[in-house]
Order: structure tokens, then C-alpha cells, then sequence
């Protein structure tokens, strides 16, 4: 019966900073991180894309071995095929998250905790001792660790938050249904992302080319299974790679779920911090969750330390956690979130229009400032969707 | 809690499966469960209410009929 201070459930981005962070803030604490998986970061459920200020935040990109592509520009796509371009406008990453993950779970590991895979938590309680006792199975075998704090970044599934007592549920029309292929020998542009809107092709979501390498891409799509004509995601992205790379090689195919919602009403128990995916602290606009997760994995990973080296991990303690994420970035996902109900009232004739107008303006002066304001006159709902995509 | 028998229950085809337990947040009897690595539906708790089905990516959960 292992006896550690802080348990982390799941190494990926969220627990992998958490896990790190706390034992940068308190190195004597004893911090282990868990991961189900045989393999750090696989299987990979992810687009891959990331913004560059948020991601120097926690690592340096340059000629890193973890980066697939380095991304200039951003196509928007209308549902007619019209696109727009924005070149130069912000620098992003498409990462290779099977390597992306295994260096923020070495991060950890240099800063001293220890780091476990093919090892799942399954189940967990408060025995009247001040600590969690959670049941992890690992080679066959079951440990019960006890532990100060649980940090819960076990992904959409979010076990832990359950066991703790979180109301970690989704309402339906909030989770996107995703799936994405890895093609290669495709014609696209390897410094630019693309992105389509249309309801045809991924009702309530969007669908997207993210270039890993020259000819190699992540091509997929999310939707809102409320809105679709009875197909499934896969199906939805069948059609379209059928219509646009009819002779693309398959090398890779993924599905999931992203929660396009707001951070869930409490992120915290005695002795519990839930962090990333798993207390859906992802931009509902863009369903972006790397960046949101690393920072709320340090917040957790710092809280959880201080609040042990204070001797109290109650749930008043570890409140404040809640409180920083929601004034750092919890605030603005319900920003996010309004524009985003008020856009699901736009249709695929408007987005159809909106391209061309913005196309009137010469490629030279097609700033992300203009377009902007064009779209601000045309559409005020419509300014944040790209502006925040990279946060 | 009392609860009325569904007429019909979600069943998963493992076979299908991808275990990205994208549905389990969304069961409001948080009656899915995925561990090592198999999802299962505790049909003693399923309420038949069928959000599950038509968000699984790959279509691997229909409705049966609950005997």
C-alpha cells in the first residue's frame, strides 16, 4: 500500500504538467504520475494543432523532435469550397503528440516524479484517514495507493471527478463527435491550416486539414450528432476525404470526443483537483484543449503542493484552484461559449457570402485586423471565432 | 431511486468499439464504464434514454430490447 502525497490520473498534458509543477513547487513531496495506457501519448485522439505563446509557456519548439509542422497561415473554407486565405497571420505548431506528451512526462521525471504506464486507477475512496484510497491495477496485479490529493486529468472520461463526486456530465448538443484520418500523397499547402464550416459536411462543428509533413496530413472532422442526418462521424468524414483526396492513402485513423461546453460548476473535492479535458476546460469555440490543459495542470500540480506543504487539502483549500482557472481562463470559455449557441443559428448561405466579401479585399491587405472588421460589419458574432482559434 | 424498466436498453458491440469513451460523460445514469480497456453498459442502471447512440463516432452502440 503505497502511501504518496499527490496521485496524478492520467499523463497527458494536463497531468503531466500537474505532476511536474508539484514537484517543482515542493521537490520533498512524494508526486506519481499515472498513465492507463502502455504508451505515453498513445493512442493519439487529437488534431494536433497548437498556438505558440501557449505552448512556450511550458516548452521550446524550436527544432524540437516533438513538432511535426510549423503553421503560418490559416484557410478558412466556406461550404461552397471559396476560400479565404490569411497568410502570416500567427504562428502555430501541429505537434507529434505520441513524442509531445512522452517529453512533458520526462519533464516529470527530471524534476523527480515518478512516472507509471500500463497502470489504470479504477476505483477510489476516503477511508476516515485524510487521504484517498485509490485502487490501481497494474501487470495483472492490484495497489492501493493512498494519497494527500488525486489530480483527476483522466481525459472525457473523467473517472476520477466521478468517484469524487463531480457532476462531470455533457449534455449532448456540447460534445463533438470526431473522427480523423492521417492521409498521405495529398495536394495541400504544408505551412497553412484549413478549416470548413459547413453543415453539410460536419453539422454544428467543422472540418480540417492540419499538415504533419509535405503531402501528410490529419484530416478530419467534428460534429454535433443532434444535427447530422443519422450518419456517424466516420461516415461524415468518409464522404468528404472521398470528395476532396479520392486518392489519399490512409496511414492513420482516430476517433473521440470533444466537449465543447464551459468548465464544470466545481473542479475540486477534499482532497481532489480535476484538471484539462476532464473538467472540460477546452475553448468551445475552437475545441482547442493542449494549451488550456497544460495551464490548468500547473495550477492543479502548484495547488496541490502548497495546500500538502500547508497540511490542509480540504475542499476550501482547494478552492482557490477553481478560482484562479476561472479568472485565467475559465471566464472567457463562457464568453467563448455564448458566441458560440449564437452562432449555430448561421447557415451554410451566409457563410457562402461572407467568403466572398472578404475575398474583395486584396490577398496584400487581407490582415486578420480587416477581415475582422469586415466581418464585424457583416456579422459581429463572427469576430472571435478565428481570433481565439490558437488559444 | 426508483426506477421504471425501460422497454429498450444501449448495447455496445465491442467488435466496433474504439474505447475513446467519448460516451460515458454523456449517460446521465452514468451507467458506461470503461476499464481495462473494455466499455461496458450496466443495464441494471441503463434508463433506455439513447443519448449515447448517435454521438459514438463509429456507431458502435444501438438500442436493444430490454428482456
Amino acid at each position: 500500500m503505497p502511501d504518496v502525497d499527490v496521485l496524478v490520473v492520467g499523463a497527458g498534458p494536463a497531468g503531466a504538467v500537474a505532476a511536474w509543477h508539484a514537484k517543482m513547487a515542493a521537490p520533498e513531496l512524494d508526486v506519481v504520475l499515472l498513465e492507463r495506457d502502455r504508451a505515453v501519448g498513445a493512442p493519439v485522439r487529437c488534431a494536433e494543432g497548437v498556438g505558440d505563446a501557449g505552448l512556450r509557456e511550458f516548452a521550446n519548439p524550436d527544432g524540437a523532435d516533438w513538432v511535426s509542422r510549423r503553421i503560418t497561415d490559416v484557410i478558412f473554407e466556406a461550404p461552397d469550397d471559396t476560400q479565404v486565405v490569411l497568410a502570416d497571420c500567427g504562428l502555430g505548431w501541429i505537434l507529434e503528440r505520441t513524442r509531445f506528451d512522452a517529453h512533458l512526462a520526462a519533464e516529470a521525471a527530471a524534476a523527480g516524479a515518478e512516472v507509471l504506464v500500463a497502470a489504470e486507477a479504477t476505483g477510489m475512496s476516503r477511508n476516515g484517514d485524510e487521504r484517498w484510497h485509490v485502487r490501481v491495477k497494474e501487470r495483472g496485479r492490484e495497489d492501493i495507493y493512498r494519497a494527500r490529493v488525486v489530480i483527476g486529468a483522466d481525459g472525457v472520461e473523467t473517472m476520477v471527478g466521478r468517484w469524487a463526486g463531480l457532476d462531470t456530465r455533457v449534455p449532448a448538443r456540447d460534445m463533438e463527435s470526431c473522427a480523423q484520418y492521417v492521409l498521405q500523397g495529398i495536394d495541400c499547402n504544408p505551412d497553412a491550416i484549413y478549416l470548413q464550416f459547413s453543415n453539410a459536411i460536419a453539422p454544428g462543428g467543422y472540418a480540417w486539414i492540419f499538415p504533419k509533413a509535405i503531402g501528410v496530413a490529419n484530416v478530419g472532422l467534428g460534429l454535433v450528432a443532434l444535427k447530422t442526418d443519422g450518419r456517424n462521424a466516420r461516415q461524415y468524414l468518409d464522404a468528404w476525404v472521398a470528395r476532396r483526396f479520392p486518392a489519399a492513402a490512409r496511414t492513420g485513423y482516430t476517433v473521440g470526443g470533444v466537449i465543447v461546453h464551459t468548465t464544470i460548476k466545481k473542479t475540486y473535492a477534499d482532497g481532489v483537483i480535476v484538471a484539462g479535458d476532464a473538467a472540460h476546460m477546452i475553448n468551445p469555440l475552437s475545441g482547442g484543449g493542449i494549451t488550456n490543459a497544460m495551464k490548468a495542470g500547473r495550477l492543479a500540480g502548484r495547488t496541490a503542493a502548497a495546500a500538502i506543504c500547508a497540511g490542509d487539502t480540504s475542499e476550501r483549500r482547494l478552492s482557490a484552484y477553481h478560482h484562479t482557472w476561472m479568472e485565467l481562463l475559465g471566464e472567457d470559455h463562457l464568453k467563448y461559449y455564448r458566441i458560440k449557441q449564437a452562432l449555430e443559428s448561421v447557415d451554410d448561405t451566409f457563410f457562402n457570402k461572407l467568403a466572398r466579401t472578404v475575398n474583395n479585399i486584396p490577398p496584400g491587405k487581407r490582415t486578420i485586423g480587416r477581415v475582422f472588421t469586415h466581418a464585424l460589419i457583416r456579422h459581429p458574432l463572427l469576430i472571435p471565432v478565428a481570433a481565439r482559434f490558437f488559444v | 431511486m426508483r426506477r421504471v424498466t425501460p422497454d429498450t436498453i444501449a448495447v455496445v458491440d465491442l467488435a466496433v468499439c474504439d474505447r475513446c469513451g467519448l460516451c460515458l460523460p454523456l449517460c446521465p445514469p452514468e451507467a458506461i464504464h470503461l476499464e481495462l480497456n473494455v466499455l461496458t453498459v450496466d443495464d441494471a442502471a441503463c434508463t433506455g434514454c439513447e443519448k449515447c447512440v448517435a454521438p459514438c463516432p463509429v456507431g458502435a452502440l444501438a438500442m436493444v430490447a430490454y428482456a
